[in-house]
């Protein structure tokens, strides 16, 4: 068995030793290094959730975008940006195991709502297009947000928080996510994620939460309730 | 005038003293071994039940409480079913009336009370913990001197395991009554730090190479944003405190030693190297009788006594 990829900043190269299987990765300096038994069918490679590193703190990507004025009533779809963490799987039978996380995107974290009863979130700073923006996969993600005001007031937006348990991603020729944000008051929006499938992204990535042995019970989207700028 | 007559009193017969004394030496006496299989199987019952209750109550709480006030909860709950039990089958199998059991049993529990105050109070500090949880298992605390990890709240004590890999045994009423500091009770925590500078440096050249360094740190929360800002000048130098918010499960939040070698490593390295130092700390001394033309610098100035 043999196996590697190579651009100017990922290398990934599974070789043949004796009765093992060598696992090396290499992304921007960052090294990862296991011997694997040989006892997996198939490995698999593609975007995960965005709130794994350096650690897991956290399960919301919040991301930060400039504001954007709606009134009661309106509804607006625009396209941001995320981080991509790209996630290695060891398939064997009907399990798939995580073995590896990896990113060429520095990470950084933010508080939303008050220390007491806020979250911490994977926080990521975005332009905002109203057309797909072009991005390296490998970096960047496209999110499909439809923004609703379904509240009496006009109200300004400029960050999305999300909860990745819910997540759906999606790949193929680029990294795809949509997702759906009702505003119901100043203060309080509410998020959540399609699992449709982009047409030029038809390739449903691996949720990381099914592959940890978790059993997603939340699929309710997330209440942001300390305001949406 | 006999004395029993003075008092009024009367006695059974000697006859009547020794039966009552043999009936009351007697209690065993009715005991059958099928008795004794009922209390037994009523203990193991209440067992087995109360094990059943924790297990429900794991299933169904794990997501509202945390683990140490489900240990203390499913550990009370069968206790207190197997006394029901003993409580129900003693009295048939020794053939005595509730109420004597009720009385021993408040006998009992009056002497264990008084015997052992300190370990009925560390009890009822226990469930007061439980109640209020002030911390959890994984917790970093400071209590009474001590800073560690909560590695187990019981009912009877807490256990933490310090810094320096050390476990400390508190009691309940200890902790209970003193004041605990909670490092991971907030999702966020905030550190306050402070960097001299010299006079002659750019303060803010040197709030701008501190503030590049927050912004590029992982881990220092975008929001609430960094501050740096002056907030001293001393004789030596130019403080700059730098006030920084943290995600409160980082391990390194854990104690301030481990975040301050993350952090003024970098601070102190970037200073320097943009030509910012830490100033040592220094005095400029002059003498009154110094002739005039040997005292250089702002020293010249400052000497009232010189000037003519």
């Amino acid at each position: 068995m043999g196996l590697s990829y190579a651009d100017a900043d990922i290398s990934i190269r599974l070789t043949d030793t004796e009765n093992l299987i060598k696992y090396e990765r290499d992304c921007a300096g960052s090294k990862e290094s296991r011997h694997l038994g040989r006892t997996f069918s198939a490995i698999h490679i593609n975007p995960v959730e965005p709130v794994n590193l350096p650690e897991a703190l956290t399960h919301f990507l919040e991301i930060s975008f400039p504001p954007l004025l709606l009134s009661p009533g309106a509804e607006q779809d625009i396209y941001l940006k995320f981080p991509v963490e790209i996630g290695v799987f060891l398939e064997s039978g009907n399990n798939r195991d995580l073995l590896d996380i990896f990113s060429l995107v520095p990470a950084k974290f933010s508080l939303y709502g008050s220390p007491s009863s806020g979250v911490i979130t994977r926080w990521y700073k975005s332009d905002l297009s109203t057309e797909i923006p072009i991005t390296d996969p490998l970096r960047e993600g496209v999110m499909s947000l439809h923004v609703k005001n379904s509240g009496t007031e006009t109200t300004t937006v400029s960050r999305a928080v999300f909860d990745s348990s819910s997540m759906c991603l999606f790949y193929g020729s680029r990294v795809a996510m949509t997702a759906t944000m009702e505003i119901l008051s100043p203060l309080i929006a509410h998020t959540t994620f399609s699992d449709t499938a982009p047409a030029d992204c038809p390739n449903r990535a691996i949720d990381l939460y099914l592959a940890r042995g978790f059993s997603i019970t939340n699929r309710k989207g997330y209440f942001m309730e300390a305001g949406t700028i | 005038m006999n004395f029993l007559d003075l008092f009024n009193l009367t006695l059974p017969s000697a006859t009547d003293i020794e039966s009552t004394v043999t009936s009351d030496n007697d209690i065993f006496a009715s005991v059958s071994p099928r008795d004794v299989l009922l209390f037994f199987v009523g203990i193991i019952a209440a067992y087995i039940i109360g094990l059943a209750i924790s297990h429900h109550l794991r299933v169904r709480m794990s997501h509202r409480l945390k683990k140490d006030q489900l240990d203390i909860l499913t550990g009370v709950i069968r206790v207190a079913l197997i006394l029901v039990a003993i409580g129900i089958s003693l009295p048939g199998l020794l053939d005595l009336s509730v109420t004597i059991i009720i009385v021993a049993f408040v006998a009992v529990i009056a002497i264990i009370g008084l015997s052992s105050q300190k370990v009925i109070s560390n009890m009822v500090a226990g469930l007061a913990l439980l109640y209020e949880s002030p911390f959890a298992t994984g917790d970093f605390i400071s209590t009474d001197g001590v800073s560690g990890t909560v590695v187990s709240v019981r009912l009877f004590s807490v256990r933490i395991r310090t810094t320096d890999g050390i476990y400390v045994h508190i009691p309940n009423d200890q902790i209970y009554s003193t004041t605990v500091s909670n490092n991971q009770a907030n999702v966020a925590v905030r550190f306050v730090y402070s960097v001299g500078i010299r006079y002659q440096d750019d303060v803010k050249r040197a709030q701008e190479i501190i503030g590049k360094i927050l912004e590029d740190y992982t881990f220092v929360l975008k929001n609430p944003a960094p501050a740096v800002f002056v907030s001293d000048i001393t004789s030596d130098s130019i403080v700059l405190t730098i006030r920084v918010w943290f995600p409160s499960n980082w391990k390194l939040t854990r104690d301030d030693v481990s975040l301050s070698t993350a952090i003024l490593p970098r601070i102190k390295d970037s200073l320097e190297a943009a030509g910012i130092e830490m100033p040592y700390a220094q005095r400029v001394v002059w003498f009154a009788n110094q002739p005039r033309d040997t005292i250089s610098g702002p020293a010249k100035k400052q000497d009232p006594h010189q000037a003519e």
